[in-house]
């Protein structure tokens, strides 16, 4: 049983339905990243843990402690908002000791405690500075000092660097791990932002509607995404999502891309004739010169570590190709594409649900 | 396109002196006369050369009004007073009831608080008059009429509103982030609102205090037939100036010129707070 | 290829004369060809949107020149310009459908029916919004309404198009093909664009050249290729690029036939002096030390190199980043595939001379790129 446990939590707003049923379960010292687009519910579902919102059907369970009733200053918890939410009218290192002068310790206690974390996040220069004089970066890391300083059990972090700038964003989410482990908290992390989600999490759930859509490792989600739409989310460029009818041989599950024979590999009994979708990561694809199959370049962008061409089939689908900067892009406009047929994800079309190959007798897939 | 924007800048410039002047006109006037006496105040055409006097300032001031006919005793001075006492007293207790209760409506969406909300605003629409006639029945009835206590109370009707209204709106305007990340921090909700809602809020109340003790300042009606001489206030109290031999415009204005006067410094040193507030604002979220 | 759009050194200044005075855009000169795809990159309050204001004739220009087609525009009302717009707030006409605001754009240039038909419909097929052309704009996604934006502006043969923040709230998995067709429409239409953004990805996937901007100051108008190979300043080095270039402070020193540079008192990088011309050698042995930048993916990590221990590994798909702690502060490293270190193991890294930029450490101007002179 994980440290921090939530069963079945619902919450409606009028007739809107925000959280649908979440059962989430953190082990301690896990970090779970909610990932989801605005509006799916993960902000909802942080502050119901938090307490600042009334979930209206559930529990909460924290070091098995039911909290579900329990008013948010008693929960043990830290929470960073998104939008910072610093007290405007205190200096720095006011906002940062306000989580220890509501608890018995002396002054120069908290003195000690602020100075630590201010000095782990880089902001003790700026301590007696308000709000508004500080940098977004470093109001950013105000906030995480806060919610950082009175050790809390459970660390709850919403969309932290989504206000600050790409540089920034990046420093940070290769530093946060560190910064996070050394406390031993239990850790939710709100994200829409993919990199984050996969960086960060031990494990990701994915909200949609309320509803958690599926939960699993980055790996789990990048290869075996449960459906069309999260497969969607995580990757950049995005996946491709190809129309196939797949037949069976004697070779097995296969289907045909441009007349280019794709092979699935597993047994999936029954898939054979039925509409499904084939997604094929941007760099499960390559060029080649001999094989593939014929395809026109329409247009190429090159970025620092990656070069991305949109090309079409000749029969005009459009398929996205990503390959290391150093990889030439061959003169074009006609070329040959080839397909690591390993990587390739199928999808039933009408649900948009991943078909998962049926476990062989001595490998058995990892429970999604 | 400098010439436009310099036409702009005179046509700009041109309309707010016209403004000023049609809003400052009646109080510099007022201050000329208070400084005249009833026989060149009436001159007729009205010029502005006189020698000023401040015998309408003594003569208040001394509580004897002087006139050509008589001489009779006013209290302008004890009006004085009862006003600043009724002002501050109901701006005291609205603040005290009403900010709360702002907070309250703000942050708590119940069932009904609308309807509540709004009821007490609805106060203000209907005419003083309609309340006051029962009122005075009633508090002739449980020994209220003609205290100030009564009188701060019916005045609640004016200021209990106005601080609700514009304070719950400042109030809706602190991020609730703002609040839950001070609770999450460990503090009670009353600790909260003492140490983050009230502080931030505070231009807001601020302004609506101000402007709850004008409309305080400026009420004649409730007074008028609630009070009688020793606890009414100014308002009221000028009344006295339109006497049978006469009406004492010199007076009359030294007495408006007086009573506006600490609703005017007020405002004027509360101005730096509220442009304070403005900015504060700005950087919330 | 002669100039669509000149701007002659233009600059912005808010309330002059006043203590809030801003110089929000400082002696820009920009030269965008007929048919060139040009971005305005930066991040907020970098100048770029106050450019694009003055430019389709929202804000007036302090001082300098702008012309379109050889006509001096800055005087002009921003209908006689010759300019078609997509807003970032899209500003779509809300009593109107889709369709209907789409041609909209077309009435200035009296078409018969049936072609502004044809012509909306190939726009709303090229931007996956031909099944909504009927709808009302308040009744679809912030997503499509910027489509819809996109489509208005691009319909139009204007002599420029000016497109501001033309996908920041597209829906991600459209983003990337979509950008792709739009480059390819523009090209084949033979359209001159500029386009305002703050996102290195969009200006890299859609302009022929980048004006970096920072502080109201032009950085380097360049191909994305010379952007990223060659970088005028640190600045430009540092702004583009995902992840950031890694930097180091170093001082250079020429020591029997070799060029040491040392990033700290342990950590020297050691070339052969032949891989640094002569001019170059003396040029980085400054007293006050030269800046050094190497991007995430020329981080190599070999058997043999430097010593750096991880203390990040983070695996995105398609890519991992590999961050160590070295030499006195942090390096980035990208691999393609899964990577094996984890946070804590030690690792040597190399970085070839061909992958060195150096700056001057005081100016921020570059010095060299991969050994050759910048």
């Amino acid at each position: 049983m994980g440290f921090l446990e939530l069963t079945s939590l619902t919450k409606t707003f009028g007739t809107e339905t925000v959280l649908d049923g979440v059962s989430l379960s953190v082990p301690e010292g896990g970090t779970l990243v909610l990932f989801g687009k605005s509006g799916a519910g993960k902000t909802v579902l942080l502050r119901s843990v938090a307490g600042a919102i009334e979930p209206d059907g559930g529990t909460i369970l924290i070091g098995s402690e039911d909290v579900t009733d329990v008013p948010p200053e008693y929960r043990g918890i830290g929470m960073a908002f998104q939008n910072f939410a610093l007290f405007p009218h205190m200096s720095a290192y006011d906002n940062i000791a306000s989580s220890l002068t509501s608890k018995r310790m002396s002054a120069s206690e908290i003195r000690t405690k602020v100075q630590a974390v201010a000095e782990l996040l880089k902001i003790e220069h700026v301590l007696s500075h308000a709000p508004k004089a500080l940098s977004n970066g470093q109001k950013q890391r105000t906030a995480l000092a806060r919610a950082l300083v009175s050790e809390p059990r459970v660390l709850l972090l919403d969309d932290p660097l989504r206000n600050v700038d790409a540089k920034l964003r990046f420093e940070m989410r290769l530093e946060l791990p560190r910064l996070l482990a050394d406390r031993g908290a239990t850790i939710i992390y709100v994200t829409q932002d993919y990199k984050e989600a996969m960086a960060l999490g031990d494990r990701i759930a994915v909200l949609d509607q309320g509803k958690i859509v599926q939960i699993g490792s980055p790996a789990d989600i990048y290869r075996r995404p449960a459906n069309t739409q999260i497969a969607q989310l995580f990757g950049d460029p995005t996946i491709n999502l190809l129309d196939i009818v797949p037949k069976e041989d004697e070779r097995g599950l296969h289907g045909f891309i441009s007349d280019q024979r794709v092979d699935f590999h597993g047994r999936f009994p029954g898939v054979a004739g039925r509409d499904c979708i084939v997604g094929l990561r941007p760099e499960a694809l390559s060029f080649t010169e001999t094989g593939g199959f014929p395809v026109t370049i329409e247009a190429v962008t090159p970025f620092n570590e990656k070069t991305v061409t949109l090309v079409t089939t000749l029969r005009g689908r459009e398929i996205l190709l990503s390959q290391p900067a150093q990889d030439p892009v061959p003169a074009g406009p006609e070329v040959n594409l080839g397909i690591a047929a390993q990587d390739a994800i199928l999808f039933d079309r009408a649900t948009g649900d991943r078909i998962a190959p049926e476990p062989d007798g001595n490998r058995v897939e990892e429970a999604a | 396109m400098d010439h436009t924007s310099f036409l702009e800048r005179w046509f700009r410039r041109a309309a707010l002196t016209v403004i000023i002047i049609f809003f400052m006109f009646p109080i510099f006037w007022i201050v000329l006369m208070s400084l005249q006496t009833n026989e060149t105040i009436l001159r007729s055409p009205p010029s502005m050369s006189f020698a000023p006097t401040l015998d309408n300032y003594t003569a208040i001031l001394a509580g004897r009004l002087d006139s050509n006919v008589a001489s009779m005793g006013i209290d302008f001075v004890n009006n004085l007073m009862n006003s600043i006492i009724l002002s501050v007293c109901s701006v005291a207790v609205a603040l005290a009831l009403g900010v709360p209760a702002a907070y309250a409506f703000a942050r708590h969406k119940f069932r009904g608080s609308e309807d509540i909300a709004f009821t007490l605003l609805s106060f203000r629409f209907a005419p003083p008059l309609l309340v006051l006639l029962p009122l005075t029945l009633y508090f002739q009835e449980i020994g209220l009429a003609d205290t100030y206590l009564g009188l701060v109370w019916v005045y609640q009707l004016i200021c209990l509103p106005l601080i609700l209204w514009i304070v719950r709106g400042y109030f809706e305007d602190i991020s609730p982030d703002i609040e839950y990340a001070y609770r999450i921090a460990g503090h009670s909700w009353f600790s909260t609102f003492r140490k983050i809602a009230l502080p931030l809020a505070g231009p807001g109340i601020a302004a609506a205090g101000l402007l709850a003790f004008i409309f305080a300042w400026n009420n004649f009606i409730f007074a008028l037939v609630l009070a009688s001489a020793d606890k009414q206030p100014v308002t009221v109290g000028a009344l006295a100036f339109v006497t049978a031999s006469g009406i004492q415009y010199g007076q009359i204005a030294a007495a408006i010129v007086l009573s506006i006067a600490p609703t005017l410094a007020l405002a004027l040193w509360a101005q730096r707070y509220l442009v304070e507030g403005l900015s504060l604002g700005a950087v919330k979220g | 290829m002669s100039a669509q759009l000149h701007l002659k050194s233009v600059n912005k200044k808010y309330n002059p004369g006043t203590a809030h005075e801003v110089h929000a855009v400082q002696d820009l000169d920009l030269e965008v060809g007929r048919g060139e795809i040009v971005a305005l990159l930066g991040s907020s309050g970098c100048g770029k949107t106050s450019t694009l204001r003055m430019i389709a004739g929202f804000e007036e220009v302090s001082s300098g020149e702008v012309d379109i087609d050889g006509r001096r525009i800055d005087r002009l009302a921003p209908a006689k310009r010759g300019v078609a717009m997509a807003f970032e707030g899209y500003s779509l006409y809300p009593p109107l459908s889709i369709r209907e605001n789409i041609a909209f754009a077309l009435k200035s240039e009296k078409l018969p029916q049936a072609d502004v038909n044809t012509r909306v419909e190939q726009i709303a097929a090229l931007l996956e919004i031909d099944d909504i052309l009927d709808k009302h704009p308040n009744a679809i996604s912030g997503g499509q309404q910027q489509r819809v934006s996109l489509g208005r502006a691009l319909i139009r043969r204007a002599d420029l198009h000016v497109l501001d923040e033309p996908m920041g709230q597209l829906e991600p998995q459209l983003r990337a093909i979509l950008r792709g067709r739009i480059k390819h429409y523009i090209k084949e239409h033979e359209l001159t664009a500029i386009l305002v953004t703050h996102d290195q990805t969009e200006a890299n996937a859609l302009a022929d050249r980048i004006a970096v901007m920072e502080g109201g100051v032009l950085q380097q108008f360049d191909t994305p290729e010379n952007l990223k190979n060659r970088p005028a300043n640190i600045f430009t080095g540092a702004f583009i690029g995902e992840p950031p270039m890694n930097l180091f402070e170093a001082a250079a020193e020429v020591v029997s036939g070799n060029v040491e540079l040392r990033l700290s008192p342990e950590v020297t990088l050691t070339y052969p002096s032949s891989t640094f011309s002569e001019e170059l050698q003396n040029r980085i042995q400054q007293d006050h030390g030269v800046m050094i930048g190497i991007r995430p993916h020329s981080v190599q990590l070999t058997e043999e190199g430097l010593p750096a221990e991880v203390f990040a590994n983070q695996w995105l798909g398609d890519q991992t980043h590999i961050a160590a702690r070295f030499a006195g502060g942090s390096i980035v490293s990208v691999v393609h595939d899964l990577a094996l270190p984890k946070a804590g193991d030690q690792i040597r890294i190399a970085i070839s001379a061909d992958d060195l930029h150096i700056f001057d450490t005081r100016s921020g101007e570059a010095l060299s790129h991969g050994g050759q002179l910048a």
